[in-house]
């Protein structure tokens, strides 16, 4: 049972760090990106040929990471600026579509140049034991790593000058042009920081278990359920929602079964959209 | 007079139908010849089009964006196919069953967006989860679906195969009574309802449009189809698998084909059927660079192309100063 | 210092306001008054660069800003505040006090001096925004703008759902800051305030400029105090 929990955790982790990815575009955008999971699976590819070539992991890791930003930012620059002009509904509309067409591409580019594409981090050495439970040490250092980048987040969020600007265009965007803030701007540094929380992901999914090409819409749909279920635009909700969704996930999946788990994901989604729109911890 | 005008106008359209239906009656003999690959691939162009009706009656003409049009026909082919192999019930029941059950689903679908006000974004997501969780529950529920291995459908008439002209005709047949439906949806007081609701959803709550009731009316009608559709494919392929029903394979190209025919337009999904086919054809080689080509569609459209082939032909001829062909009755898209 | 000629501007192609001259000196106080619809809010959305110029420029001390995005002319040194206040609901009256300043670091001494404007804002500094009262968050939306150092205060209906009494002392607080040396720009409804505090001022009319002069002629002009005055 610890083993379950412990499990459902280090996913979860991974799991927070997807939604909020996820949730600071929609915050500040109102686009759901729906390429999210290929631009992880893009990390991943760029990392494992860069190990292949035979660079250092850590080095190979920082440009998956790279990489996804970069095409983070490119597709803000790009397909997101007639996004932009739109409002509302139409925005929103036109966002799911332009990112579907753009996951397509992203997706079907690299499952053909890389059909076996994986990426696969294996870290040496034998399990630890956490709480009685013994971890294998890839699932330790995914962990870390994501709580690190989450202490990291909060400090910027909370306490930087820019990160409360972020802040500022999600609660009020008319408000933040006004104090000289460009919500322009921080839309496109934001879309290049949710791609390097896809790249993490990346990583640290590669350091539990093999992460292949084809894993994209998957990955797309469980960051969706999470950004629902935290709230829409609430990054310590995706987070929250993350970590909960992930021990749910490990659980269901030791007594139910894997297709009944991705039933029990996706009804948490809906149920949250018909019951509680606005998730966990959205406003 | 009048009455001459209006049965005139009345012709006019139903004009475009009668003329499809016309190429469609002629095109086995001068074309396919006998080979199965041709008919099961015009076959497959028909099946589309058909779901692009369907799908146009929900998204085309009152903006709901339902992403579960695989899993409405599944509902259909599944309901089908698991009637005609667990019980001794004739086609035809199965088909009706199957149909009916998509159309209570899809029903179903509208009525709660409506109930909970849901926005496009929470009834495209919803709609998807309810897709994705009906593929998983087909991959399941291995005793009654034979999960991935999929389901064999007994008791098809062997005329009606989908590599058969028998096959062909069906569908063709279905694909113009669907295309008879829509016009005189259009043509009906549905239609301009469903007018008004696109153009200005508030103004039309004011008008007196209860824009609730014709959602789910056009849901309905158009999981109908939809659900139909499936059913009759799984009696006509004789096979069936969760991977016939599901999203990546129906809908994103369902979304597509409409879009770039022309949403809410009658012959817009016909019209992206047969390109999407023609396309489908010549990039057997490699399913992955498909992929990618309907990426660069699905952007290209929605971004340069939003009123699909249909309208900018219409535009075009109105512009060069030919006579509206058809004056009231028209529906533009966007 | 303000100088606004031949402006005009409007949605969806249709003009709403046309052919507009406004002058606002340094120091001076300067009023918009005009009723509902006369397109106050559109020209202020217009300066403040919210909204696109039609025709017409805009220009402070000698720099053209016709046209620039409002988080340039915030940084210039316009500070507008809007009726709807567009405050950050979520987020303490202090932080959205030090988000004024954006993008310098908040300066203690003038934090200060918004604190001693307005001391409700200093007994709630860490209340949320989104919870305060409506002459509350009137004050903060003035203070928020304080905090940038503008040039320039342009504030749109300042007494929007204000009691009478509150109205009144926050027009006593922009007397505070004329005196202290602001150059201040207001569209209001209600006359007789607007023009107790301003030097000059201008009647906005379907959208042109009616009547301008000083706040003494204004108030002497017997079509002004017919029509807002309710005086024959």
């Amino acid at each position: 049972m610890r083993a379950v929990i412990l499990d459902g955790l280090v996913l979860g982790l991974a799991f927070g760090l997807l939604g909020v990815g996820m949730t600071l575009v929609y915050g500040l955008g109102g686009v759901l990106n729906l390429a999210y999971g290929q631009i992880v699976v893009l990390a991943a590819i760029v990392a494992s040929l860069q190990m292949e070539d035979g660079r250092a992991t850590l080095l190979a890791a920082l440009l998956g990471i790279g990489a996804a930003a970069g095409v983070a930012v490119l597709l803000d620059l790009t397909l997101m600026r007639p996004v932009y002009r739109q409002h509302g509904e139409e925005r929103t509309l036109l966002g799911l579509l332009l990112t579907l067409g753009a996951a397509f591409v992203i997706g079907g580019l690299l499952a053909w140049r890389y059909p076996t594409g994986t990426l696969y981090i294996n870290i040496l050495g034998d399990p630890i034991s956490i709480i009685g439970v013994p971890m294998a040490r890839g699932s330790i250092w995914a962990s870390v790593i994501a709580l690190a980048v989450a202490a990291v987040l909060l400090l910027f969020f909370g306490m930087t000058t820019f990160g409360r600007g972020v802040r500022s265009v999600i609660q009020d965007e008319t408000g933040a042009r006004l104090v000289g803030i460009n919500p322009s701007f921080v839309r496109t540094v934001i879309f290049a920081l949710s791609g390097a929380l896809a790249g993490i992901v990346a990583i640290t999914q590669g350091m539990s278990g093999p992460l292949g090409v084809n894993a994209g819409f998957e990955l797309t749909t469980f960051a969706l359920i999470v950004t629902v279920v935290g709230g829409l635009g609430s990054v310590a909700g995706a987070f929250l929602a993350g970590v909960l969704l992930g021990v749910v996930n490990s659980m269901s999946a030791h007594y139910v079964g894997q297709y009944y788990t991705t039933i029990i994901l996706l009804g948490a989604a809906a149920l949250t959209i018909l019951i509680r729109p606005r998730g966990l911890l959205g406003r | 007079m009048e009455r001459t005008s209006s049965l005139r106008r009345l012709g006019l359209a139903f004009l475009p139908i009668v003329a499809t239906a016309a190429i469609l009656v002629v095109l086995p003999p001068i074309w396919f010849g006998d080979s199965p690959y041709t008919t099961s691939l015009a076959v497959q162009a028909l099946v589309f089009a058909a779901y692009g009706i369907g799908f146009n009656l929900i998204f085309g003409s009152t903006n709901q964006l339902f992403l579960c049009v695989g899993a409405l026909a599944g509902i259909g082919g599944y309901g089908a196919g698991i009637l005609a192999n667990e019980t001794s019930l004739p086609m035809v029941a199965g088909v009706v069953v199957g149909t009916v059950a998509a159309a209570i689903v899809g029903g179903l679908l509208s009525w709660i967006a409506v109930r909970r006000s849901l926005g496009v974004i929470f009834t495209g997501i919803v709609t998807l989860v309810f897709s994705l969780a009906f593929a998983n529950l087909l991959l399941g529920q291995r005793d009654l679906t034979g999960s991935e291995t999929g389901l064999v459908v007994t008791g098809v008439p062997a005329k009606l195969g989908d590599d058969q002209v028998g096959g062909y005709y069906l569908f063709a047949g279905l694909l113009v009574v669907f295309l008879v439906v829509f016009r005189l949806l259009q043509l009906s007081h549905l239609g301009w309802a469903f007018r008004a609701l696109r153009d200005d959803e508030v103004a039309a709550e004011l008008a007196g449009v209860n824009v609730s009731r014709y959602r789910i009316y056009a849901a309905t009608i158009g999981s109908a189809m939809i659900g139909l559709t499936g059913a009759l494919l799984a009696y006509s392929a004789g096979f069936i698998s969760p991977a016939t029903y599901s999203f990546d394979r129906v809908d994103v190209r369902v979304l597509v084909l409409v879009a770039f025919g022309g949403l809410g337009t009658l012959l817009g999904p016909v019209l992206g059927a047969t390109v999407f086919a023609f396309l489908d054809e010549r990039l057997t080689e490699s399913l992955e660079l498909r992929e990618v080509l309907y990426g660069v569609f699905v952007i290209a459209i929605f971004l340069f192309f939003r009123r699909g082939v249909v309208n900018a032909v219409v535009d075009l001829w109105k512009r060069l100063g030919g006579r509206r062909r058809e004056p009231a009755v028209q529906t533009s898209g966007d | 210092m303000l100088e606004v000629s031949g402006l005009a501007a409007g949605y969806l192609g249709e003009r709403v306001i046309d052919d507009i001259h406004v002058e606002v000196g340094t120091g001076e106080a300067v009023c918009i008054v005009g009723s509902n619809g006369a397109g106050k809010t559109t020209l202020f959305r217009t300066i403040a660069g919210l909204l696109p110029a039609m025709a017409g420029r805009v220009v402070l001390d000698g720099k053209d800003l016709t046209r620039r995005p409002t988080h340039r002319i915030s940084r210039v040194g316009i500070a507008y505040v809007p009726a709807e206040r567009h405050l950050f609901p979520a987020m303490t009256v202090k932080t959205n006090l030090v988000l004024g300043a954006y993008p310098r670091r908040p300066d203690s001494a003038t934090l200060q001096l918004v604190y001693d404007l307005f001391p409700r804002l200093h007994e709630r500094q860490r209340q949320h925004a989104g919870t305060l009262s409506g002459g509350e968050q009137q004050m903060l939306a003035v203070g928020r703008a304080l905090m940038a150092k503008p040039q320039l205060l342009m504030l749109d209906e300042p007494t929007t759902g204000l009691a009478p009494k509150v109205a009144q002392s926050a027009f006593q607080a922009l007397e505070g800051l004329k005196s202290d040396g602001m150059t201040l720009l207001i569209a209001e409804q209600q006359v007789p305030l607007a023009l107790s505090v301003a030097d000059r001022g201008y009647v906005l009319e379907n959208g042109r400029i009616r009547l301008s002069g000083t706040a003494e002629e204004l108030d002497q002009n017997p079509e002004v105090r017919r029509a807002y005055l309710g005086v024959a």
